[in-house]
């Protein structure tokens, strides 16, 4: 796999005694889109929060091995979590835009980073909608509260305001499962634009979502890295039998 | 319990079978048809098998149909439905086949002096054998098998190629067996395609097992893989 984004060597977690990922090593390629599948606690969203660090927030976690972003492995002492965060965004799986404008939530990040400019704001929000391909439906309702925006373009503003802070990678956990099949269409549509400019990891339990969206696919089965490879030859030709037994449905 | 999507592949599989077997009925009776003499041939059963094998080609196109709209099939599933198209498609050629060959052995004179003389029944054996063989391939999905049938497919496409040869040679020098030995030459250019449609099959098997194309690939470049 040429150009790396990520990668991850022998990374395990533990929620206080319980081992969730077991020795997790895998590379994550830029600019594409990487799915996560697996049955409910297989660890894949898990292995999705230690990108961004998010586990550090839950007290009991702890976490072995390495998870370089770029070369720098983002779980060293030196490494400031909030330039993490900044650098790599996420949406999450209910959308959860803040109790304010549709303009002010897009402009909050860029703000708080410092960006007083009203211009250079009005010129963020525009072209983050834009790429969140929201912007002709909302440009001039910018004033509106957020929260009377429909589920789907409550989800497209918030990967917009991901956007606004210009992040490398973009974290999705579960973005489209509580839409409908308009709204998930667009939402998949969008993520075959971003990866141009994004390395994208999405976390699904759809797998036709999983097979639409991405470019490969790592199947996790009780915090282990069962099986990564490109997304077309996992759905047609997977190596292990676990796998083909989770795709096809026969698990268990 | 099975679910309900592999309750529809069993039954997918069971029809492929079926319709596998009803090829291979209509081959054989062919073959009997070439081998007798005219007055005895009578091959109607031939026709109406024909009809079950349209009928259940129809039935695999609607089933596979439904599976990819309701149930999106990925891996072996997807590659078990993919060549159950294909393969319910080269049985109803066989039919098809069959049936050409039956109509065209009416009309041979002499048809036993000519059958001894080319060595035809060795052939429509060997065309009957391989047919027998892709049923088994296909329900047993055993690799050995699939390699068999490449052989054999060598070995007829050869012995028509010959008998052929022989044939026009004969009409060159007789005129009188023009008529009877291009029909003849017909009927074994017919064998040879169901030979063909059987190696087909084969390789449609080998796919579903193997995950592996190897479609105008044929047996050597398998075997040098192995």
């Amino acid at each position: 796999m040429k150009d790396i984004k990520i990668k991850v060597n022998d990374l395990s977690l533990y929620y206080g005694e319980k081992k969730a990922l077991n020795e997790i090593t895998m590379d994550i390629p830029a600019n594409k889109v990487t799915a996560l599948i697996g049955p409910s606690g297989c660890g894949k969203s898990t292995f999705l929060r230690c990108i961004n660090r998010m586990n550090d927030l839950m007290p009991s976690v702890s976490i072995t091995g390495k998870m370089l972003v770029e070369g720098v492995d983002i779980y060293d002492r030196n490494v400031d979590v909030v330039n993490i965060r900044k650098k790599i965004g996420m949406v999450f799986q209910k959308s959860n835009p803040f109790p304010k404008s549709i303009y002010e939530n897009v402009a909050y990040g860029p703000r708080i980073n410092g960006i007083k400019d009203k211009t250079q704001l009005d010129e963020i929000v525009e072209t983050s909608l834009r790429q969140a391909a929201i912007w002709d439906e909302l440009k001039d309702r910018l004033d509106d509260s957020a929260l009377g925006l429909s589920g789907g373009q409550q989800q497209r503003l918030c990967i917009g305001r991901t956007l606004a802070v210009s992040p490398d990678i973009i974290l999705m956990d579960e973005p489209a499962s509580a839409l409908d099949p308009i709204s998930t269409s667009k939402i998949e549509e969008l993520i075959h634009q971003l990866k141009e400019q994004y390395t994208i990891i999405i976390v699904t339990h759809n797998m036709q979502q999983a097979a639409r969206t991405s470019d490969h696919t790592a199947f996790f089965y009780m915090g282990e890295l069962i099986e990564m490879g490109k997304t077309n030859s996992i759905f047609t030709k997977p190596v292990q039998k676990q796998t083909e037994d989770y795709i096809t449905g026969r698990f268990g | 319990m099975a679910s309900y999507f592999e309750i529809e592949l069993d039954k997918l599989k069971s029809i492929i079978e079926k319709i596998g077997k009803l090829a291979e009925s209509q081959v054989s009776e062919s073959v009997k048809m070439l081998l007798q003499e005219p007055e005895v041939a009578e091959g109607k059963s031939i026709k109406k098998t024909e009809n079950k094998i349209d009928k259940l080609d129809i039935k695999i196109d609607e089933i596979c149909q439904s599976i990819f709209a309701l149930q999106q099939p990925v891996a072996s599933d997807l590659r078990f439905i993919m060549s159950a198209m294909q393969i319910s498609n080269e049985i109803e050629r066989i039919g098809d086949l069959s049936i050409s060959i039956v109509k065209r052995s009416k009309n041979i004179k002499e048809k036993h002096d000519l059958i001894v003389k080319f060595n035809i029944a060795d052939v429509a054996r060997q065309v009957e054998l391989i047919t027998v063989k892709t049923n088994n391939c296909f329900i047993t999905r055993d690799g050995n098998t699939i390699g068999e049938i490449f052989v054999l497919n060598k070995e007829i496409r050869n012995n028509c190629e010959d008998a052929i040869h022989d044939i026009i040679n004969e009409m060159k020098v007789n005129s009188k067996a023009v008529v009877s030995g291009t029909n003849l030459v017909i009927i074994l250019k017919h064998l040879e395609r169901i030979s063909e449609h059987c190696t087909n099959i084969a390789e449609y098997v080998y796919f579903m097992v193997n995950a592996k194309i190897i479609k105008h690939d044929k047996f050597d470049n398998l075997r040098s893989e192995d």
